[in-house]
């Protein structure tokens, strides 16, 4: 356990101290303070418009620290050749997999609740009251961004980095819809459509039963129902993502 | 009787084993038809406990291929490969080492020890007796971005030396440095062999090769053409590049 701590933190330290990570931080909370403006023009309702465009900024400049830096974290090593240096030591490669992953996701707590804080005190700045639930919203976007940077790592281990980016970003958009699909499925009749759609809701992660923006910022009267059984299903689903990205790089050759 | 059939049975009976490698192959498939390449073809190799070993050979001869299945990083198509010591009990330097440089030397050598779960004391005091070892006490501090290739090798030994291994494992720990990084890491290598440290160096070098080493197989193609002690093949051809010269183009 200390070998995946060790990893972890040593990741942390690699994304925390990588100037792309601050510019993606510095654009997002430029587009946050941006937020203020698009608030003032907006009749009545500047806090609503700031809290619902400023979620909107933390998740798609999280989303890019996810796929952007977890797509490329283990092709990396494998690239500059550091993972010479790392398996000729007594590490294990889930060990690898797994530090890699939690580094990334200490990473992105700090990047996502940053935001997050910024954002509610962006709000109580301009004189309005942040929604009570504003800073569980971001929680919960780390938590979905968390089974992004799982699904990313284990497309590193197999593809390009560009690829297992844009595979990760499709993941995600998947995720946001993948309780649409079974809706629809109800609407046919063929057996064949239902059983792939099936298919399709048990592989796509249900990111947008965690997703709480739309009931932080008043568009939706009640937040979605046992947040905390989805939260474990989503953590389910990274622990049987990270033993398939475990099982193919161990099969590696370098 | 070849010299390598009457030098391999003279260490197994008389000196304890680090290193037996038996028959290793390695085919790899290249290219979009898969083309596959024979990149072992069959490697005998026998390391004794505190002797230091030189593998030489011309690029390409399977000397890294090699190195690379012992540690675990490839598998092998087929052979075997008997190690008698542990994991914690190797150390490693890869050839043209990169390392992260987002870290300072010293908390490389801490983030190294660390892998090999040291106690923090034992690891703290091995970081500071290996910094000054390799001559980098004053870089300690300095990002390893800003390191030269010659420093840069020299944190890498130092990495490899971390857990004091038992059989340390040197892909061409001479490149990239000046004369007096030479001396410096020759005299590391020396320091190894005298408390009794098996070390099996890659090295194109050949005057440090017949300095340092007790006996060399030199590989050519994917086998071994030659094992056996230096002072044979000084016997045999005067000087080490003309006995090379010999073996690979024979």
């Amino acid at each position: 356990m200390s070998r995946v701590f060790t990893i972890a933190l040593n990741t942390f330290k690699e994304t925390i101290r990588d100037r792309i990570l601050g510019v993606i931080v510095l654009f997002a909370l430029a587009m946050i303070v941006g937020s203020v403006w698009l608030g003032a023009i907006s009749l009545g309702q500047a806090g609503r418009m700031m809290q619902d465009f400023g979620l909107v900024a933390v998740t798609l400049f999280g989303l890019v620290v996810a796929v952007f830096v977890g797509a490329s974290l283990v092709r990396k090593e494998i690239d500059k050749r550091t993972v010479f240096v790392l398996f000729s030591k007594p590490l294990g490669r889930s060990e690898f997999i797994v530090g890699k992953f939690l580094g990334l996701c200490a990473t992105l707590f700090v990047v996502t609740m940053g935001m997050g804080v910024f954002l509610f005190l962006a709000v109580w700045y301009v004189g309005k009251s942040p929604a009570p639930d504003l800073l569980l919203a971001c929680l919960l976007i780390y938590v979905q961004l968390v089974v992004v940077v799982a699904v990313t790592v284990l497309f590193s281990t197999v593809t390009s980095p560009t690829l297992a980016s844009v595979l990760g970003v499709c993941v995600f958009i998947a995720g946001q819809l993948s309780s649409n699909v079974l809706s629809l499925t109800r609407l046919g009749h063929s057996p064949l459509v239902k059983a792939a759609s099936w298919v399709v809701f048990v592989a796509v992660p249900n990111l947008s039963a965690v997703d709480i923006k739309a009931a932080v910022v008043g568009e939706q009267v009640s937040r979605p129902a046992a947040l905390g059984l989805w939260v474990g299903y989503l953590a389910a689903y990274c622990v049987v993502v990270l033993l398939l990205a475990s099982f193919v790089f161990k099969r590696k050759e370098f | 009787m070849s010299v390598l059939e009457w030098e391999v049975p003279m260490v197994a009976t008389e000196l304890p084993q680090a290193l037996t490698i038996r028959d290793l192959r390695k085919v790899v498939t290249t290219g979009f038809w898969a083309r596959r390449v024979e990149i072992l073809r069959g490697v005998d190799l026998t390391v004794a406990e505190g002797e230091v070993f030189g593998l030489l050979g011309p690029n390409g001869a399977g000397k890294t291929t090699t190195l690379k299945i012992v540690l675990g990083l490839m598998r092998p198509t087929s052979g075997t490969v008997g190690l008698t010591l542990p994991r914690e009990q190797i150390g490693y330097l890869p050839e043209n080492p990169y390392f992260y440089d987002y870290l300072t030397g010293e908390e490389f050598l801490r983030f190294s020890g660390r892998l090999f779960e040291l106690p923090a004391e034992v690891r703290e005091a091995r970081v500071r007796d290996l910094l000054n070892e390799v001559g980098l006490q004053e870089a300690a501090g300095v990002h390893l971005r800003k390191y030269s290739k010659g420093m840069l090798q020299r944190i890498g030994i130092a990495q490899a030396l971390v857990n004091d291994p038992s059989l340390v494992l040197l892909d061409e720990p001479m490149t990239g440095l000046d004369p007096i990084g030479r001396v410096e890491v020759k005299s590391i290598i020396e320091g190894l062999r005298r408390r009794g440290k098996t070390v099996l160096f890659n090295s194109h070098i050949l005057a440090d090769v017949a300095e340092l080493c007790t006996r060399i197989a030199i590989m050519k193609a994917g086998v071994v053409m030659w094992e056996g002690p230096v002072e044979t093949a000084l016997a045999q051809s005067g000087d080490l590049e003309r006995f090379f010269v010999q073996q690979v183009t024979a």
